[in-house]
C-alpha cells in the first residue's frame, strides 16, 4: 500500500487554514474551484469528483461540479468552458473530455487568467499550473507482471482493448504487451477491442473461447470488461485469471469472492483531492507540486482492505503525503 | 365511406411476394458471410460457435424487433438503448430490494413498456415527429439514469435468475428459444393478423390508411408500446446475462438495432419489410463481429470492417429491391 489514508483530516487542515491566515493577505477560504469531468457513467470519475469535494471541504473552498450531459462530448464540455469563463471561479480543476482537442477550451481558460489543474488526461496544450495524473502504461505494465507471476511466467494470455485511439487504452495496453515480452514462456493468442463495455468484452470473450481451447489469463483494458470477461468464462464453464484495472467497487468486490485476481487502482479520489488541493494552494499562495504522476497500486486479494471502504468515509492525502505518492 | 377494401391499400403478404425475394437475398448474404468464415476459420463451423452467435444475436434482435415495427410505420424510436439502460437498473434494483426475479422482470417489462407509450403518446397525440420525439426521450432517460445510479453499478443477482441470460436447456441456450419465439409471433402478428397488416398500411399511406377506418393513432401507441416493451425484455436478458447493470449499457444497443432492422430491408419510409429481415440484419452484425474475433482482425480494422458491410448490405438491398421492381 503506497497511499497513507492514516491522516485525519483535521489534523491536515487545521496547520493549513492556520498557516493560511498568517502568511500573505490572500482569501483564507471561500473560494469556489470549478471541477470538469469527463461523463456521469464511469464510477471513476465519481470518486474523483468525491475526492475534490472532500478538500475542498476541508479546506473551506466550495467545488462546481461540471459534466457533460453526454457521456465525454467535446462541443459540451467546449460550452461548459465558455459559461464558467463568464462566471469566473477562483480556479479550475479540469479533465479534457478529449486530450488534443480541447486545446482551445484550456486557452479561452488561460485568457481568462482562471488558474488551472490538469487531472487524469493530460492536456495536449495549455497552461496550467500542476499535473495530477495517473501512468496509464506502469499500471497496465504492473497489472500485466502481476497476472504473469502468479502464472508462473507462462500460459495463454488474451488481451480485450478498451476504445481504440484513446489515450488511456493505448498506453495500457503497451504496458499489457511489454508484461507479456518479459515473458518468453507467455503466448499472447488475441488482442481484440472491448471498447469498455461489459457486453462487448463478454462477447469477445465467448468468440474467444471457441477459436482458443486453453487461455489461461484475461488482460481486461477496465474493471467492466474483466467481469464481463469473468461472465463469459462462468458461462462456458472454464477458468482462467483475469485483471481489470480502476479500482471500481465491482472490482473489489469480485476480488474479495477470488472471481478477479486483481485491478490497477486508477487513483481517481487521490486524483481529485491533489488536484483541487493544488489549485486551493496556489490561490492562497502556497508552494505547489507541478506535476504528480501516481505510482500504480495493484489491488489483490492481500491489500484490498483500504479500497473496501465508501468513497464518502476516505480521506485525502496530505500535501506531504503527495510527494511520496509520486512527485517529479 | 368506411367501405373502402382495405385489401386494395395492404394487399395480403404472401410468402412468395417482393418480400419474400428480398428475404431470399439477405439470406443468401448471411449465408455468404458464414461461408467466408468456415473457410477461414476452423472454428467458425462448430456448433459452440453457432450457438454463440445466434445467443450473441438475440440481444439484438430483441430491441430491434420492436423497433421494426415502429419503421414500418415510417417512424423511428431512438430512445430504445436508454429504454434498456433504464429499466435494466429499475429491474436490478427491484430485484435487489425484494428478492424476487419475478417482481424485477415485470418491472423491466412495464418500465420499457410505459417509456414506449410516452413515446405514442407524443408521436400521437402531440404530434411530435417520432425521431424528435424519441430522441428526446433518449436524453430524459439517460439523465434519470445518471441521477438513479450515481455514477455506481448494480451488480449480483440470484442463480435462478441467470438461467435466463446464460442457461441451457437441451444443449440450446434459453435467449436462442425466447429468440425463436418472439420471431414467430413477430412475423405472425405482422404479416397474418389485421393488426400487422394496419401497420404495413400505415407506414405505405398514413392518409389512406386513416380513411379507411384503420384507427391510426392507437395502432401507433400500440407500435411503440411495443418496442418499448422489447427493450424491457432485453434489459431483463442483459442484466441476468452480465449479472450487472450501469447507466451507460444503452449507449451501444441503439445503433446496432437501428442497423439490423436496416440492413434486414425495412425501409426507413414505412410500409415495406419483416421482422424476420431483421433478424437476418442482427445475424449478419454478430457474424461479422464473430469472424473478427476468431481471426483476430486487429481493433483498428473492426469498425472500418462493420462499417463497410453495412453500408454494402444495405446497396444491396437497393439494387435488388429495385430489380424486383
Amino acid at each position: 500500500m503506497k497511499l497513507t489514508l492514516g491522516y485525519s483530516t483535521c489534523s491536515f487542515a487545521l496547520p493549513l487554514l492556520m498557516a493560511a491566515a498568517f502568511t500573505t493577505g490572500a482569501r483564507a477560504d471561500g473560494e469556489t474551484i470549478a471541477v470538469f469531468t469527463k461523463n456521469q457513467t464511469n464510477p471513476f470519475f465519481q470518486t474523483v469528483r468525491v475526492g475534490a469535494d472532500n478538500m475542498a471541504k476541508s479546506l473551506n473552498a466550495k467545488t462546481l461540479q461540471y459534466i457533460p450531459t453526454k457521456p465525454d462530448s467535446i462541443p459540451e464540455q467546449l460550452s461548459q468552458i465558455e459559461d464558467v469563463v463568464v462566471k469566473k471561479p477562483s480556479a479550475i480543476v479540469f479533465t479534457p473530455v478529449d486530450y488534443k482537442a480541447m486545446v482551445p477550451g484550456v486557452e479561452k481558460i488561460n485568457e481568462a487568467k482562471i488558474p488551472v489543474v490538469n487531472i487524469t488526461d493530460r492536456s495536449a496544450g495549455g497552461k496550467f499550473l500542476s499535473f495530477v495524473g495517473a501512468d496509464d502504461y506502469s499500471l497496465g505494465l504492473e497489472t500485466a507482471r502481476f497476472l504473469l507471476k502468479t502464472l508462473g511466467g507462462k500460459g495463454n494470455i488474451v488481451i480485450i482493448e478498451g476504445v481504440k485511439g484513446s489515450l488511456t487504452n493505448v498506453d495500457r495496453v503497451r504496458g499489457f504487451n511489454d508484461a507479456i515480452k518479459e515473458n518468453p514462456g507467455a503466448k499472447l493468442l488475441a488482442s481484440q477491442p472491448g471498447n469498455y463495455q461489459r457486453l462487448q468484452a463478454l462477447q469477445v470473450m465467448e468468440n474467444l473461447m471457441q477459436s482458443n481451447s486453453q487461455i489461461d489469463g484475461v488482460l481486461a483494458a477496465n474493471d467492466a470488461m474483466a467481469v464481463g470477461a469473468i461472465e463469459a468464462l462462468d458461462g462456458a464453464n472454464r477458468k482462467a485469471q483475469v485483471i481489470g484495472i480502476n479500482g471500481t467497487k465491482e472490482a473489489i468486490d469480485a476480488i474479495k469472492s477470488g472471481k478477479l485476481l486483481a485491478s490497477g487502482d486508477y487513483n481517481g479520489f487521490a486524483q481529485g483531492c491533489l488536484g483541487t488541493m493544488m489549485a486551493i494552494r496556489s490561490l492562497r499562495n502556497q508552494p505547489v507540486i507541478s506535476e504528480i504522476v501516481l505510482k500504480p497500486t495493484v489491488i489483490t486479494k492481500d491489500n484490498y482492505q483500504p479500497f473496501d471502504v465508501p468513497l464518502e468515509q476516505r480521506t485525502c492525502p496530505t500535501f506531504e503525503d503527495a510527494g511520496k505518492l509520486g512527485a517529479k | 365511406m368506411t367501405d373502402i377494401s382495405k385489401e386494395a391499400i395492404a394487399p395480403p403478404r404472401s410468402f412468395l411476394s417482393q418480400d419474400a425475394i428480398q428475404l431470399f437475398y439477405r439470406l443468401l448474404a448471411a449465408l455468404l458471410i458464414c461461408a467466408v468464415l468456415a473457410v477461414l476459420s476452423d472454428s467458425f463451423l462448430s456448433l459452440g460457435n453457432i450457438l454463440n452467435v445466434l445467443r450473441q444475436a438475440s440481444l439484438t434482435f430483441f430491441i430491434a424487433s420492436g423497433l421494426t415495427l415502429v419503421v414500418l410505420t415510417a417512424g423511428l424510436d431512438l430512445s430504445v438503448g436508454a429504454n434498456v439502460a433504464l429499466s435494466a437498473c429499475i429491474a436490478g434494483t427491484v430485484i435487489h430490494k425484494t428478492g424476487s426475479p419475478a417482481l424485477g422482470i415485470l418491472t423491466g417489462l412495464a418500465c420499457g413498456g410505459i417509456v414506449g407509450l410516452l413515446n405514442g403518446i407524443m408521436v400521437t397525440a402531440l404530434r411530435i415527429p417520432s425521431f424528435i420525439a424519441t430522441y428526446g426521450m433518449l436524453w430524459v432517460l439517460n439523465g434519470l439514469t445518471y441521477w438513479y445510479m450515481a455514477g455506481e453499478t448494480l451488480h449480483g443477482f440470484p442463480a435462478g435468475f441467470r438461467q435466463i441470460g446464460s442457461g441451457y436447456l437441451f444443449g440450446l441456450p434459453i435467449p436462442v428459444y425466447l429468440l425463436l419465439v418472439f420471431l414467430g409471433i413477430g412475423t405472425l402478428f405482422a404479416q397474418r393478423t389485421i393488426w400487422g397488416q394496419e401497420i404495413y398500411a400505415i407506414g405505405a399511406n398514413p392518409v389512406a390508411a386513416r380513411l379507411s377506418g384503420i384507427p391510426v393513432a392507437r395502432r401507433l401507441l400500440l407500435v411503440y408500446a411495443v418496442s418499448g416493451t422489447m427493450a424491457g425484455l432485453a434489459s431483463i436478458i442483459f442484466l441476468s446475462r452480465l449479472n450487472s447493470a450501469e447507466a451507460d449499457i444503452g449507449e451501444s444497443l441503439t445503433l446496432p438495432a437501428i442497423a439490423a432492422v436496416l440492413i434486414g430491408g425495412t425501409s426507413l419510409f414505412g410500409g415495406v419489410g419483416t421482422v424476420f429481415g431483421t433478424f437476418i440484419g442482427a445475424l449478419i452484425l454478430t457474424l461479422v463481429l464473430n469472424g473478427m474475433n476468431l481471426l483476430s482482425v486487429s481493433a483498428n480494422w473492426q469498425p472500418l470492417v462493420t462499417g463497410i458491410i453495412v453500408i454494402l448490405a444495405v446497396w444491396l438491398d437497393m439494387k435488388t429491391r429495385r430489380r424486383a421492381q
